[in-house]
């Protein structure tokens, strides 16, 4: 197939491993599952520190839990990117350590109190199902499939989040200031989720064209804004007064994107904001520390033992 | 409701606390690896093996609330850490990136949980009774999980290998305390709500694990030559991990000052 032939059939599950795929099409979908697929893993770095935190014992197994889901799914969408031929898991693994890999911006934020628990488990998941959701009918058929399972796992992920949220917002008036805080400063954060309208550009009119994405990020953003400022509202959580949010002539919502700093999100995207260091350094320490046990893995494979059976 | 305390209980209250408070111990720190383990897969496995440990603990705190009145901050969150009773096996802090640790902390544990577990089956007390065919069948995935990685590290030699002798070493004399009696261990044999002394458990555990460690060519402490920590816990009594445990897990607790501690139970039981 050559890439008009790829753009004349793409539709939703329309390609898998059994085609033969131009080249350009399994890189754009590689990059796109790698970006995903990082996001699961970077996205734990943050959930695993409200399991120490969860103020009750069912919140905790509903955590623990949650970031489980999150290395399975990572799991899952390393696997989808491994079939298109482009790259290894391990090839994507070793760039995410050593700061080469992409991921989501909220991710490169670090967090240090259960009133970011709600922020990350209600507000940057369900950007994250706003995405997913159109993701079923990702021309990559893997992927589609892929999304099946993740996006009915994070369907509780949100369930819960939005109860963490709900019991702050009726809990004592401190703890709703808290709360609000500390949605102040992640609501920018969430809006810039999308990426900027205006980034139509490189990679993501060539995904829109071959199928991969179905639905532009600015489309994306209005179906957030449209279901989650009145969930926002409804917890007693005012919408900040920046970035201007105005209703278009459609009824839909929209954000004044100058109002955004685009400087910090690019600075993010390569990887080099002040938090991407701290997540990113934090990630490369972990997996030098247990280094030794994948070569270990690897010493005892050469070794012939005589049980190769998987411990896991 | 006041919150129980070593050396003031039932029979049945000594032994749920014993279970509980190990398993919650030690899922608390098996959770210390979540998305920092060696590969996705073993990430995967521990996590599953952390959520198995909390639902146990959960299972035998829920016992304590039902059959004796406390409530979950009796039992958790305002408990004076002086009160808890875990084998101070289970709140050793890991050192840092010390995967053979882990392991052979899994090992050593699900070992003689296992065991506990048999000698809880014929339970006098129904309701513990009956709970422990489901811990069971969990654990016995926990122990192959942890053998597998055993067999593995020491497979190759070298230094996971060592490793692996330098945890046993350290760990050993501490997992002992597992089998270290509470105030009513007579009374809980007595009224069969455990149907064998621990003594007896402890002799099948070394029988197990030793000549297992040794076929790994592992060298196991002589038991009888080891000294017991200073701290055996079930006394509560604890090292000074578990006082820096216990602030960091309940310090969000305490910071939120919610009425009571949110339930799930149709989401999640």
């Amino acid at each position: 197939m050559d890439i008009d032939d790829v753009k004349a059939r793409a539709g939703p599950r329309e390609f898998s491993p059994s085609d033969d795929l131009p080249l350009e099409y399994r890189e754009a979908a590689t990059r796109m599952l790698e970006f995903h697929a990082n996001s699961e893993v970077m996205g734990g770095y943050l959930d695993k520190e409200f399991t120490r935190m969860a103020p009750s014992l069912d919140r905790k197994l509903a955590c623990t839990a949650k970031c489980q889901d999150e290395i399975g799914h990572a799991q899952l969408l390393y696997r989808a990117a491994e079939t298109l031929g482009v790259k290894t898991r391990e090839e994507m693994l070793a760039d995410l350590t050593n700061g080469d890999g992409k991921f989501l911006n909220c991710f490169h934020y670090p967090v240090d109190s259960w009133y970011e628990a709600p922020m990350i488990d209600f507000f940057v998941d369900g950007a994250a199902m706003r995405r997913q959701a159109t993701l079923k009918d990702t021309s990559w058929e893997p992927y589609a499939h892929a999304m099946d399972k993740v996006c009915f796992e994070e369907g509780f992920h949100v369930k819960h989040g939005e109860d963490i949220l709900r019991e702050l917002m009726t809990s004592s008036k401190a703890n709703q200031e808290r709360t609000q805080e500390v949605f102040e400063d992640w609501w920018p954060r969430m809006l810039q989720f999308f990426g900027p309208t205006n980034d139509e550009s490189t990679h993501n009119d060539f995904a829109q064209q071959v199928g991969l994405k179905t639905v532009s990020n600015d489309e994306l953003r209005n179906s957030f804004l449209n279901m989650y400022m009145p969930k926002a509202e409804k917890y007693g959580l005012e919408i900040p007064e920046s970035p201007r949010i105005f209703e278009r002539d459609d009824g839909t919502m929209a954000v004044r994107e100058d109002d955004l700093d685009w400087d910090e999100f690019w600075t993010i995207a390569k990887n080099d904001f002040e938090g991407s260091h701290e997540q990113i350094g934090s990630r490369r320490r972990r997996q030098e520390a247990v280094e030794w046990v994948r070569e270990s893995m690897t010493d005892w494979e050469t070794a012939g033992a005589d049980s190769p059976q998987a411990a896991d | 409701m006041a919150q129980p305390a070593p050396g003031d209980l039932s029979p049945v209250e000594a032994q749920l606390l014993r279970l509980a408070d190990d398993e919650y111990v030690l899922a608390e720190r098996y959770t210390e690896w979540q998305i920092f383990a060696p590969t996705p897969e073993a990430d995967l496995a521990l996590a599953n093996i952390a959520q198995d440990e909390f639902g146990h603990a959960r299972l035998w705190y829920d016992l304590l609330q039902d059959e004796f009145g406390y409530e979950e901050p009796d039992l958790l969150w305002e408990r004076d850490p002086g009160n808890f009773v875990h084998s101070p096996l289970v709140e050793l802090e890991t050192p840092d990136g010390d995967w053979a640790d882990t392991v052979v902390r899994s090992y050593l544990y699900d070992v003689a949980e296992r065991l506990r577990l048999d000698a809880l089956a014929d339970s006098s007390f129904d309701p513990i009774a009956d709970r422990v065919r489901k811990v069971q069948s969990e654990e016995g995935y926990h122990r192959e999980h942890a053998q597998s990685w055993l067999d593995r590290l020491t497979g190759g030699g070298g230094d996971a290998h060592r490793r692996v002798q330098s945890a046993v070493d350290r760990l050993f004399p501490y997992a002992l305390t597992l089998f270290a009696p509470t105030a009513n261990e007579d009374e809980i044999v007595a009224a069969g709500v455990r149907t064998r002394a621990l003594a007896d458990v402890r002799a099948d555990w070394l029988d197990e694990v030793v000549p297992y460690l040794e076929s790994l060519d592992v060298v196991v402490p002589d038991p009888s030559a080891v000294s017991h920590p200073d701290e055996v816990g079930r006394d509560g009594s604890h090292t000074g991990d578990w006082a820096a445990l216990h602030e960091e897990f309940t310090a969000t607790y305490h910071e939120l000052g919610f009425d009571d501690p949110a339930t799930l139970r149709s989401e999640n039981a």
